[in-house]
């Protein structure tokens, strides 16, 4: 019924051409939504090159999920929203506030995140320090060892009635490792 | 290393626990985990010698104000003041902050350039606590953390350097492109936006996956000793050619704060870096150190703190002058 006119939008940037896309900005710890042109979207691309990317995130995110035909729209259409099943945190969400919920998101927005990780960083793929095994992870690989070599020496000497308890023993053992 | 252009090295790393959502600043009952969890794992690990664990909420503001101002905690973890804390071995100024946009910030703060052995300490904290808990991690995107830019190594290292100079000469703009160059980042870190207040700057790195800590701390350290040398290229031609004007500079910003009754932030700012300049270049026989703790002790929490009492408006000028002429006695 309220069917209106969809006059065209300027750039709150320059204020000349069309805007053509809509971008959530962090500033101050607010989202703010800003309407931009081809031409300043390239500057802004420019400053997260050289700037602080931080604040300006959720630029990225739009840019790759919106792009020219996501004028006027916001960055995530309801209808391709993605929810990360453990926390809750939704790709919208996300690409508002540039702050993803848990570990899990990496894998359920990794289709998202990962021309993004390469935007920001250059690359994918880890290089650097990894975290050591648990002392909890080092006791159950020793006793591991211990009860599969205790395996072996039973079924070598025919002592089944051995081997079923060490199989059920190594089995619990797998179940605690999962759980970790 | 090279003092006297670099105030500080410091080097932060991102861990978040495996089974905790990020944010944890609006969940006391997360939050109480990451504290409890960080604690208990330091102290299994032997590594909790010299630390005091500090909640927070429970400190009077203008102390945990003060913390921020001294850099021991971020400010970031400062607005989190409900549900954060921060284990703090004051000695060599190592902090595991609790519940910042991370569970924990793993940080250390070394004086002049000595990236590598903050990072050596960050490192040792870091080994302990992951032979007791688990930290989320990926083997393709490394230490995973609430903002995609941290993610990788989740490692910041950052240099304070005082390029009074460089400004001058209005060559900070080359020094951008410099900086950008190599994926580096390098901010103002007193005052608001573009002003660099006092001439100091903060270079970190950008970028944090895909580059081992080693090729980081490189990347850093190198631009930072190119900085340096840019810099005291500009000292000693200053010392050759124009050594009455840069005496005069230094020596009034020298009468200027052993004798005002009254320094608001702004003016300090200016004189500290004519001071250091000074003392950098031995002009003036102010220890260094001496000079760097000024920049702590003149701000408003840690003036509070001294004058046992809060302060605003002149009264803050005043106790801030004091403050000064007091410290600059003492050398
Ligand atoms: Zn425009
Ligand atoms: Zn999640």
């Amino acid at each position: 019924m309220s069917e209106h006119e969809n006059a065209p939008v300027l750039c709150e940037e320059c204020g000349v051409n069309e805007a053509c896309y809509t971008i959530s900005v962090m500033m101050n710890g607010q989202v703010t939504q800003r309407r931009l042109c081809a031409d300043c979207m390239a500057k802004m691309n420019m400053n997260l090159a050289a700037g602080n990317v931080k604040h300006l995130l959720s630029a990225i995110m739009s840019a790759i999920t919106g792009g020219v035909e996501a004028a006027a729209a916001a960055a995530v259409a309801p209808e391709d929203d993605v929810v990360c099943e453990r926390c809750g945190t939704t790709l919208s969400q996300f690409t508002k506030s540039g702050k993803l919920g848990c570990p899990t998101c990496y894998t359920a927005f990794r289709e998202q995140l990962t021309p993004m990780l390469q935007q920001i960083h250059g690359r994918t793929q880890h290089a650097g320090r990894k975290p050591l095994d648990t002392e909890a992870a080092q006791r159950r690989r020793a006793a591991w060892e211990r009860l599969s070599r205790q395996l072996e020496q039973a079924v070598a000497v025919e002592d089944f009635e051995s081997a079923a308890q060490l199989r059920d023993q190594l089995r619990r053992l797998q179940t605690e490792g999962g759980e970790d | 290393m090279r003092h006297d252009i670099v105030l500080s090295s410091r080097v932060r790393l991102a861990r978040n626990y495996e089974d905790v959502p990020f944010d944890v600043s609006q969940r006391p009952e997360f939050a109480a985990i990451c504290v409890a969890r960080t604690v208990g794992a330091l102290k299994a690990a032997g590594q909790d010698k010299g630390f005091q664990l500090y909640r927070l909420r429970e400190m009077p503001a203008a102390s945990r104000q003060a913390m921020a101002e001294s850099r021991l905690i971020s400010r970031d973890l400062l607005n989190n003041a409900e549900s954060a804390a921060a284990m703090v071995r004051a000695e060599d100024a190592m902090t595991v902050m609790i519940g910042e946009d991370d569970h924990l910030r793993i940080q250390a703060i070394r004086p002049e350039l000595d990236l590598l052995s903050a990072a050596t300490a960050c490192f040792r904290i870091d080994d302990a606590l992951s032979r007791q808990v688990s930290f989320a991690f990926d083997e393709q995107l490394g230490y995973l953390t609430a903002c995609p830019t941290n993610t990788g190594t989740g490692m910041r290292a950052s240099l304070l350097m005082h390029l009074p100079l460089l400004t001058k000469g209005k060559q900070m703009g080359n020094v951008g492109q410099l900086v950008s160059k190599v994926g580096l980042n390098i901010r103002g870190v007193y005052g608001e936006g573009a002003d660099a207040l006092g001439n100091i700057y903060q270079i970190s790195n950008q970028v944090t996956l895909g580059r081992t800590e080693q090729e980081l701390i490189a990347t850093v350290t190198a631009l930072g000793n190119q900085l340096c040398d840019m810099e005291s290229a500009l000292r000693d031609k200053a010392r050759n050619e124009g050594r009455i004007p840069l005496e005069d500079m230094i020596l009034r910003s020298w009468g200027i704060l052993t004798h005002a009754r009254l320094m608001p932030l702004n003016e300090f700012y200016q004189h500290w870096s004519n001071l250091r300049l000074g003392a950098a270049m031995g002009l003036l026989k102010t220890p260094l150190a001496l000079v760097d703790a000024l920049l702590d002790r003149v701000q408003e929490a840690h003036l509070c703190v001294w004058a046992e009492e809060s302060l605003s408006g002149q009264a803050m000028d005043e106790a801030r002058a004091a403050c000064i002429r007091e410290l600059l006695a003492m050398s």
